[in-house]
């Protein structure tokens, strides 16, 4: 019931087109088909066993205990003295005539077998049962085993297969999707599938073959009789279809209250420092009662649905025994025939067995249901990840490039992000090797967008990018890349070592190298001081450092990869006086003999740059050097004043 | 830092220790509702009971049938030996008349109580569930109202140590494994152990010998599913510690893309993938193993059970010594029996993570808060502003070296005063002080001549504007951001701190205006928006006394040009604490505070401090080296431009 409560409190998605993502979700069975027949004729195996053993306690009920039933009015158990003028009563009473009729599994059995002979019967009987049980114990194991073996293959197949295609897709889709959004879809849409194929799909397998094989065995056993029992079961559906239908939209309330609640603590309790600085506690607490009542509220509502379904179950699965005893047992009394057979005490119990089996699958296959298809959603929603096709491939035949000069070349280049907005338009510039090209200018002048071009993370709409005379778009990606440093404002490092961290770009570098990289970038005395010094595990997205440490590990990243060219976006965020000092040095460093492009907001970095581009609306508006530019009292100039009016203003 | 969080990591992960004392103490608030507990209680009992008659009325509806039967059997006996007949199955001849001529009567009647007794056992079944829903939601909701009222009230030291995720977790996780105990694992483990011996008791008394059968595999039972209530959860966590590993490289990869390609790394990044997936897909299937073997095996127990029944209760059928209608019913109890002892097993292993989560909870609402308003404290009233620190020294929790060490200045009303000084020179612990986020070691600091530690936090603090270099915005509007301080200010009040801090125009520029919503932590604004709002939200205080981080972070330079001259006019009149980064303030503050290492090394205008104090200067070369290059940049272009920059200047002075 817990179980059931979880599951009916997961969203549920639609899928929209379940042929074609159930016919590709099955491609990737393919290689286990032979685990999953396996699994199949187990299940059938299961099912049968779960099926044939309450007929077969049904037949020791007819073949064993109702003679014995008849004849304990005579003998009593003790094997007392024979009535006077009864010697063939018990003969006669051997069987009361539906078991008798119904007994196939010992019909031979003489109806005058004494009662070690009926019970040597029973046990020969019993221990097949009991064999029936291990076997369905054994079954479902080994069903639930391999199911669980086949689905976590498949799953991480699909999840390795996501990953490469994420690393597959341009840094357009980057810019259209967000990188929350995409993370949370493949771990929600994983997640769910991973529990329909570990669990879900058996148990809704297994449930409705159970179901319908039990009223199948039921009407064969006995129409009339079967459909009399049975009364209860679409009840037990409807019951159960509408409770679910219910919790499920209650418990929609209850997630975004609960996100509601969830919101309000984590701004709350991050914030706590402004709360308490503008006294705004008392007013926060309030806010929270609020948010956390009507979580409360919504909870209440949706479990008054969840609560409500297992004891209605119940109470019907226990109407359906009253049937099943009550009629069976009045037309047992009259001997009367039920569909043109009689009921016999066998049939009763194996009845019995049958309607107390319905209760449970009923349940899971209703709530399991959903789940499936929620796991269907989610795979078609991964197939359409895996449908992106990246905008940016490698040429037929590409070129893969050597040590290269570093001369860059941009010629008429435009690039629009969305049809109809051109971003650049028509930006020349060269950069000889070794040069350093600053870039200024507002932002949404198309600053990034230049420095995103040279590593081919974008296509020029028209115009082209060349590097040493070659147009990026013919050269092999990574021969291009790999030859192109780049350190990004907010220098994103990964969970792993400092070292690793460094180590980035160039994974064989040796740890002389990482260090003198760390050295080269004055990152090597903060690295000392930490716990673990190159050791220290760095948390997520390089947690626990600070904005200039993590800068001075970027650069430290860049150097060591010994890029021809450098990409550079200078942070503006205020570090302390130390590191930024440091950050300098590094940089100056690192700026050597290399062809840079930065985006510079650094009055050095601009001062000391070959050339300086001042971007406005997607063209180059002014070029030359500092001095030049502020003679001729532009566009750069007014960004210069602006800048030096704030510090005297 | 990287220590505290291993700290962390251990308390959180490790084994937690059951602390039955803690959990004592939350069922204790079960006591707010006591009236609903006593309800659930009594439910449970009855809709028990009217599950326990269930198979005690099927037996009677088979035993009318088998007694018809034999009865029509016997019907044919001579009349001779009826007596004997009836002597040996022990009938009375009333009730060998009923059960030949009307053996209906007591079926009808049992299938109408079975029939009733489904309708009790559903309806108060359903009551108590229900009500025990309540109760722990509303125990929930007491322990989640005092934890962030605590969160709240708990001074800055406190949040020093605990980070907001762990926090969170505190106030989620850990109230809801605590909720699911108290509500439903308290009343499901009576409610198991109930059924259990009604049902024992009742199969004991039917038939001791066939009990006496069945009655081993019972702890049996109980011991498997204790197994797999103990195995069960470290198997998940592990489970969900490989997902999460595998889920940062996909968050890495996906937030650092850009990085990725740019290194060329994706060979590795898929092969580090390939190994975490491998690791996730291996424990998987470790605990598929564990499963299909453990529920299997208990499914089996019960089975055994029934065939024990099945044969063992045939056996005395043959005998005699059982009725059919027993046999079945010891069937039905059966399975009463395995339930609950399925349930106590769950519930065992629920008690001891509810243990622990108690134990955090109470750790959380123990805590001692280091600031809080004396018994006799006293509202300030309205400052003029003076500010004293008299030899204060301050010491974080109470022990460890000093971070400031003997600092006495004073700021007189409507004085600015810059702090400047390296990372960690305690620049930062000085403004903490004076709201009281922290209370001073030694020394005192006073506002006006009284001593802040006498008067009451919140009409301390509501004289005191902030506005720190990290800005954090609430969800709501941009109004209720801005009137954060003042939930009461008028529009009239809250635009005119908008305009004075120069967010009027852009907050007009939102289709909403002034009711634009803030996404969480401020996401729709952009890094200059959100700390304009955060002047704007200082400004409507209208405070006497100014704290003012006024570094800028990632904002144009246009944007920066016109936060710079909205917090110049916020300083105005009032006595303004700043941590200067910035020529320009340090150039106009009436005192600069030069730290080092907590101490001050340096008081003075900056004409003085240049000439007297060869670490300011120092300072001032290298901290305030962009601004003074630009200066110099400047000079360094002829008069003429300097002359440009003069003009614009007056123009916009005018």
């Amino acid at each position: 019931m817990m179980g059931s409560q979880r599951l009916l409190n997961q969203e549920t998605m639609k899928p929209k087109r379940v042929g074609a993502t159930l016919g590709r979700l099955s491609r990737y069975f393919a290689p286990y088909v032979l685990v999953l027949l396996v699994v199949a004729a187990l299940i059938v195996g299961s099912t049968w066993a779960q099926v044939y053993s309450p007929e077969l306690i049904g037949q020791a009920t007819d073949c064993y205990i109702a003679p014995a039933v008849a004849r304990s009015a005579v003998t009593n158990g003790t094997g007392g003295a024979a009535i006077p003028g009864m010697d063939n009563l018990a003969e006669q009473m051997g069987g009361e005539s539906a078991s008798k009729s119904n007994c196939w599994w010992a019909a031979d059995l003489a109806p005058d077998a004494d009662n070690d002979a009926l019970i040597s019967g029973l046990l020969r009987l019993v221990l097949v049962v009991v064999a029936l049980y291990v076997g369905t114990s054994i079954f479902s194991g080994l069903q639930f085993f391999l199911m669980t073996w086949a689905g976590n293959h498949v799953l991480r197949n699909l999840r390795e297969e996501v990953f490469r295609h994420i690393h597959r897709l341009s840094l357009g889709y980057y810019s259209k999707n967000e990188a929350g959004d995409i993370m949370s879809r493949i771990t929600n849409d994983m997640d769910t599938l991973q529990q329909a194929m570990n669990f879900a799909l058996l148990q809704v397998l297994g449930g409705v073959l159970l179901i319908v094989w039990i009223i199948y065995k039921m009407l064969t056993l006995n129409l009339a009789y079967a459909l009399i029992s049975m009364t209860v079961v679409p009840v037990m559906i409807l019951a159960t279809l509408w409770f679910s239908a219910q919790a499920r939209k209650a418990f929609r309330k209850t997630r975004q209250e609960i996100g509601n609640v969830n919101a309000n603590l984590q701004e709350s309790i991050s914030g706590v420092r402004e709360v308490q600085a503008f006294a705004r506690e008392d007013a926060n607490i309030e806010n929270f009662r609020v948010s956390n009542a009507a979580n409360r509220d919504a909870n209440i509502r949706a479990v008054a649905y969840t609560s409500a379904l297992a004891p209605t179950l119940e109470a019907l699965g226990y109407v359906a025994i009253a049937i099943v005893v009550g009629v069976g047992g009045v037309y047992l009394l009259r001997g009367q025939s039920l569909g043109g057979a009689l009921v016999s005490l066998g049939l009763m119990v194996t009845f019995l067995g049958y309607v107390q089996r319905f209760n449970q699958p009923i349940q899971q296959v209703s709530v399991l249901w959903t789940n499936i298809q929620s796991a269907v959603a989610g795979a078609e929603r991964i197939f359409g990840l895996l449908d992106e096709e990246p905008d940016i491939v490698e040429a037929p035949n590409p070129v893969k490039m050597g040590q290269i000069q570093g001369r860059v070349e941009f010629r008429d280049v435009t690039l629009e992000y969305n049809p109809g907005e051109l971003v650049l338009r028509g930006v020349n510039l060269t950069a000889e090797p070794g040069q350093t090209v600053a870039i200024v200018g507002p932002t949404g002048a198309g600053k990034t967008t230049i420095i995103n071009l040279i590593p081919r993370f974008y296509d020029a709409k028209s115009g082209s990018v060349s590097i040493d005379g070659i147009n990026v778009r013919d050269m092999q990606l990574d021969s291009l890349r790999r030859q192109i440093g780049i350190v990004l404002q907010d220098s994103f490092l990964f969970s792993d070592t400092v070292m690793n961290n460094i180590r980035f770009g160039r994974p064989e570098a040796s740890d002389e190298e990482v260090i003198a990289a760390a050295q080269l970038a004055h990152a090597d005395d903060f690295i000392n001081s930490l716990s673990e010094g190159y050791q220290t595990v760095l948390g997520e997205r390089g947690g626990g450092l600070s904005q200039g440490q993590r800068q001075l590990l970027a650069i430290a990243r860049a150097a060591l990869a010994n890029p021809r060219i450098l990409i550079l976006d200078e942070a503006t965020s205020s570090v302390d006086t130390r590191t930024e000092r440091q950050i300098q040095a590094a940089l100056e460093v690192l700026l050597a003999g290399r062809t840079s492009f930065v985006i510079a907001h650094r009055l050095s970095t601009i001062r000391n740059a070959d050339q300086v581009m001042v971007l406005q609306d997607g063209v180059i508006a002014e070029r030359g050097t500092h001095t030049e530019l502020l003679d001729k009292r532009g566009a750069y100039y007014d960004l210069y004043m602006s800048q030096f009016q704030k510090e005297e203003a | 830092m990287f220590q505290r969080r291993k700290r962390g990591d251990k308390g959180q992960g490790g084994r937690p220790k059951a602390n039955f004392r803690d959990l004592g103490r939350a069922i204790r608030y079960l006591g707010t509702y006591k009236r609903l507990t006593i309800f659930a209680y009594l439910f449970l009992f009855i809709s028990t009971g009217a599950q326990l008659m269930v198979p005690q009325l099927v037996q009677n509806v088979l035993d009318a049938v088998t007694n018809g039967l034999i009865a029509k059997q016997i019907a044919n006996v001579p009349a001779n030996a009826l007596p004997t007949v009836l002597d040996r199955l022990s009938w009375s001849s009333d009730q060998f008349d009923t059960f030949v001529n009307r053996p209906e009567v007591a079926l009808y009647w049992a299938i109408v109580f079975i029939v009733i007794f489904a309708v009790a056992r559903g309806a108060f079944a359903f009551s108590q569930t229900f009500i025990a829903e309540q109760v722990s939601q509303g125990v929930a909701f007491d322990f989640r109202n005092e934890l962030f009222e605590k969160i709240q009230r708990l001074s800055f030291s406190y949040h020093d140590r605990n980070r907001t995720g762990q926090l969170m977790i505190r106030a989620t996780d850990d109230v809801e494994k605590l909720r699911g105990f108290i509500g439903q694992g308290l009343l499901m483990a009576v409610q198991a152990f109930a059924l259990l011996t009604g049902t024992l008791a009742i199969l004991l008394f039917t038939n001791f010998r066939l009990t006496l059968v069945i009655l081993p595999i019972l702890p049996l039972a109980l011991i498997l599913f204790m197994i797999f209530g103990t195995v069960a959860q470290p198997l998940f966590a592990a489970v969900q510690v490989r997902l999460s590993r595998l889920n940062t490289i996909l968050q890495e990869n996906l937030a650092g893309i850009k990085v990725v390609k740019a290194f060329v790394r994706e060979s590795q990044e898929q092969a580090k993938f390939h190994v975490a997936a491998e690791d996730l897909m291996n424990q998987g299937i470790t605990v598929g193993k564990v499963f299909s073997f453990l529920f299997p095996v208990i499914f089996m127990l019960a089975n055994l059970g029934q065939a024990a029944i099945l044969y063992f209760g045939g056996v005395q059928i043959i005998d005699s010594s059982l009725t059919f209608g027993e046999w079945q019913k010891f069937s039905l109890y059966l399975i009463y029996v395995f339930f609950p002892i399925g349930q106590l097993g769950f519930i065992i292993s629920q008690m001891s993570q509810a243990s622990a989560s108690a134990t955090r909870i109470f750790e959380i609402l123990d805590a001692q808060n280091e600031v809080v308003n004396k018994p006799d404290a006293a509202p300030l009233s309205a400052i003029s502003g003076k500010l004293a620190f008299d030899d204060v020294t301050f010491r974080y929790f109470g022990g460890g070296d000093p971070v400031l060490s003997n600092i006495s200045f004073a700021a007189e009303p409507g004085q600015t005063v810059a702090l400047l000084g390296a990372t960690g020179s305690g620049k930062s612990t000085i403004i903490n002080l004076i709201p009281r986020f922290y209370d001073v070691s030694e020394g005192s600091l006073t506002i006006d001549g009284i001593d802040v530690r006498d008067v009451t936090l919140d009409s301390l603090r509501s004289q005191i504007g902030i506005v720190l270099q990290e800005t954090n915005l609430f969800t709501g509007s941009v109004r209720d951001n801005i009137a954060f301080g003042r939930p009461d200010a008028t529009d009239e009040e809250v635009i005119a701190a908008a305009k004075a801090a120069a967010a009027h125009d852009f907050i007009m520029s939102f289709p909403d205006g002034y009711k634009t919503s803030v996404g969480e932590r401020g996401s729709t604004l952009s890094g200059g928006q959100k700390q304009r709002v955060a002047i704007a939200r200082a400004l409507l205080l209208d405070p006497r006394i100014l704290i003012l981080d006024d570094s800028t972070s990632s904002v144009d330079l246009a944007t920066e040009a016109t936060i710079q001259r909205a917090l110049d006019k916020l300083m105005q009149g009032r006595t303004s604490i700043v941590i200067a980064q910035r020529i320009s303030t340090v150039r106009n503050a009436d005192q600069i505070i030069v730290l080092d290492k907590g101490r001050i090394v340096g008081v003075g205008t900056h004409t003085e401090l240049m000439e007297t104090n060869p670490i300011y200067a120092e300072i001032f070369s290298s901290q305030l080296v962009e601004d003074a290059v630009m200066d110099d940049g400047g000079s360094e272009n002829g008069g003429s431009d300097n002359g440009g920059a003069g003009e614009k200047e007056m123009a916009l002075a005018g």
